[in-house]
């Protein structure tokens, strides 16, 4: 067998299943939010669904949001990952046990984490009532709103808290590539330790650092379970908003629901590739 | 021209056995390219990193010009160190590389450009400053990494085994290149390495550091003609040890009463002379010996004789060994000229094939 039958047969499953069921899934989301679907009669495609789309009140509001969300809960992500990136690839008693419960969070599910967010944080949950019972506030009703809220705080808190060890474990692999000895070469041609951050070791986990805060970004954006626990009524982020109108009734709105599919995986998979491009420029993975 | 002078050093790893450095102390002369040879693991690079600010150490001091440089950062000690690989930033072009310390001086961009042309040219890198460090040759990535600490002219300037990743034909280039920068910039430079041959032929000083110790420190010369003890006379290829005594001024041992050109308090001692130094074939003062054995090594042989039980080696031109099969009897001649007496030696130790052959220095 040649090496690039080998190679294909390997690659089969793989590509059967990414090709199969997620390009054609995709495809067929696109097929829908034309409006095209033989079974009804409709086999002229039109844009007029994503017209409908981003005419209607709501759209703008929602697209916000889902940006706001995304990119707070990113740049909050991100900027803690690394600062406990830094942190333990130092050597200190206890380490591993912080290591541990660090990447522990990662096995458990959104939607239980933002189950748990409602019982802790909401204006009935556990810390409002200890703020009422310490007396700080006269009823737990008083409790500022952290979830159901409008800065989708309590949304933006369960995603920094289960997005923060994955970019934290991206970077300290990346951290164990680059080594120290590019640090010690930098302070000794006189950089100060600070000029050896900013000019040696964040370019040097910027690669990583862009490409696991591109996933999250992508995720954040478009996932719709913790928006619909966590968030208020309106306005909804944009995958719930997508999820609603794919559920409804009224089997109209179908297109519509697809639209806003199409634009969220675009958004999505437009900041993804960016990111993957800067990966690819320069960065320890080019030596 | 700096001095730079390191006392007491000792510098201890957690986990390992014993320290890296113990008690290390040397004065580098000021201007000059001094090696640091040793084994591995012998503590050299430990030294290069105390100087270069990259570690503490447990104690000692380190002075640069008298003042003394521990509590500074490695930013602030003017000391640039060249690793043992080229660790170029990935990040950074050649042009980039070469500038990194001056930018982060805050030097004016025009007047960085301007020098890193310079140097290129100095380094033989010219028009390669746009290029990315993964688009050099080995050679050339190390010598970009030359280049990017001596354009800050440090006052001291430490080089970490800087030849140890080059081919052979790559490593006499970027010998020269060091020698003839070193020179033409007159820093005061420290070159680590394993290699006593690169030690001698780099520098013009040499400290061999023997088990966390400088065991001695000097010209090159020295450490083949006057080696201050056992240990660096084997580091530098030293075969022929004979125990005995000094008396008078002759060496006493099982080859007679051999006199010494120099003054040497009575004692016991051990007697060696260079393999390159003995003499095979008649002569004046030749003792009868007879060939063991021989190997062919290249430019030379290397001739083994026993006389009186002694093993000696002599490393003579191939065309005179060829005619020394094991068996022959063969005049040799130990030139006093050549003769030295060291300390005697507790690690002593007699080759298998001299077991038997009374050591006199047991009064040691």
């Amino acid at each position: 067998m040649t090496d690039r039958r080998r190679i294909f047969l390997l690659l089969a499953p793989a590509l059967l299943i990414l090709g199969g069921l997620f390009l054609g899934g995709l495809g067929l989301t696109v097929l829908r939010s034309l409006r095209y679907m033989p079974a009804l009669g409709l086999t002229v495609p039109d844009l007029s669904a994503y017209r409908a789309v981003f005419a209607s009140p709501g759209f703008l509001a929602s697209l916000t949001l889902s940006l706001w969300i995304a990119t707070a809960s990113t740049l909050i992500a991100a900027s803690l990952a690394l600062g406990a990136a830094l942190l333990l690839r130092q050597s200190f008693p206890g380490r591993s046990v912080i290591s541990f419960l660090v990447q522990l969070n990662l096995t458990v599910p959104h939607i239980v984490g933002a189950i748990g967010i409602l019982y802790l944080f909401s204006q009935s949950g556990a810390f409002a009532r200890l703020a009422h019972a310490a007396g700080l506030i006269a009823a737990p009703g008083e409790f500022p709103a952290l979830t159901h809220d409008s800065f989708a705080i309590g949304i933006i808190l369960l995603y920094v808290w289960k997005e923060l060890p994955f970019i934290t474990l991206v970077l300290l692999a990346n951290l164990q590539g680059i080594g120290e000895d590019y640090e010690s070469v930098a302070r000794s041609l006189g950089a100060t330790r600070w000029q050896s951050f900013r000019h040696v070791l964040l370019p040097l986990l910027a690669p990583g650092l862009i490409a696991a805060s591109a996933l999250v970004f992508a995720f954040a954006f478009g996932a719709y379970e913790v928006p619909l626990v966590l968030g208020a009524s309106s306005p909804k982020a944009l995958p719930v908003l997508a999820w609603q109108a794919y559920t409804d009734t009224d089997l109209s709105t179908r297109p519509k629901a697809m639209a806003m599919a199409v634009v969220i995986a675009g958004i999505g998979l437009g900041l993804l590739l960016l990111g993957f491009r800067t990966l690819r420029r320069g960065g320890p993975n080019a030596r | 021209m700096t001095t730079l002078s390191l006392s007491g050093l000792r510098k201890s790893f957690p986990g390992a056995a014993t320290p890296a450095l113990q008690d290390l102390a040397l004065s580098v002369e000021s201007g000059a390219l001094t090696a640091l040879l040793g084994p591995s693991g012998c503590g050299k690079t430990t030294t290069m990193k105390l100087v270069a600010g990259l570690i503490q150490p447990d104690a000692g001091d380190i002075r640069l010009d008298g003042q003394s440089i521990l509590s500074l950062p490695p930013e602030r000690r003017d000391v640039a160190m060249v690793f043992q690989n080229p660790l170029l930033f990935p990040h950074l072009t050649v042009a980039g590389n070469i500038g990194f310390g001056l930018r982060m001086r805050g030097i004016a961009p025009r007047k960085i450009a301007e020098e890193v042309e310079e140097i290129l040219v100095r380094v033989r890198l010219q028009g390669l400053g746009d290029r990315f460090p993964t688009a050099l040759s080995g050679g050339q990535q190390q010598r970009a990494a030359l280049a990017r600490a001596l354009i800050l002219r440090p006052k001291v300037l430490l080089l970490d085994e800087p030849l140890s990743n080059l081919d052979a034909g790559l490593r006499d280039e970027m010998r020269s290149l060091i020698r003839k920068l070193q020179r033409e910039t007159g820093i005061t430079t420290l070159v680590v390495t394993h290699d006593q041959a690169e030690a001698v032929a780099i520098a013009d000083q040499i400290a061999l550091i023997l088990e966390g110790r400088v065991a001695q420190h000097g010209p090159p010369q020295d450490f083949y003609q006057r080696p201050v003890s056992l240990a660096v006379a084997r580091f530098f290829g030293g075969v022929n040890f004979l125990p005995g005594k000094v008396a008078g001024s002759a060496f006493q041992s099982a080859l007679g009463a051999l006199p010494l050109p120099f003054d040497r308090a009575d004692g016991p001692g051990i007697l060696t002379i260079r393999p390159e130094a003995l003499r095979l074939g008649p002569g004046p003062a030749a003792m009868m010996a007879k060939v063991v054995d021989s190997s062919f090594l290249g430019t030379q042989s290397r001739v083994g004789v026993t006389i009186a039980g002694i093993r000696l080696e002599a490393l003579v031109a191939p065309e005179t060994a060829r005619a020394l099969t094991p068996g022959t009897s063969i005049g040799v001649t130990l030139p006093p000229d050549a003769l030295w007496v060291l300390p005697p030696d507790a690690l002593w130790v007699l080759p298998p094939d001299q077991a038997g052959v009374s050591p006199d220095i047991s009064t040691a």
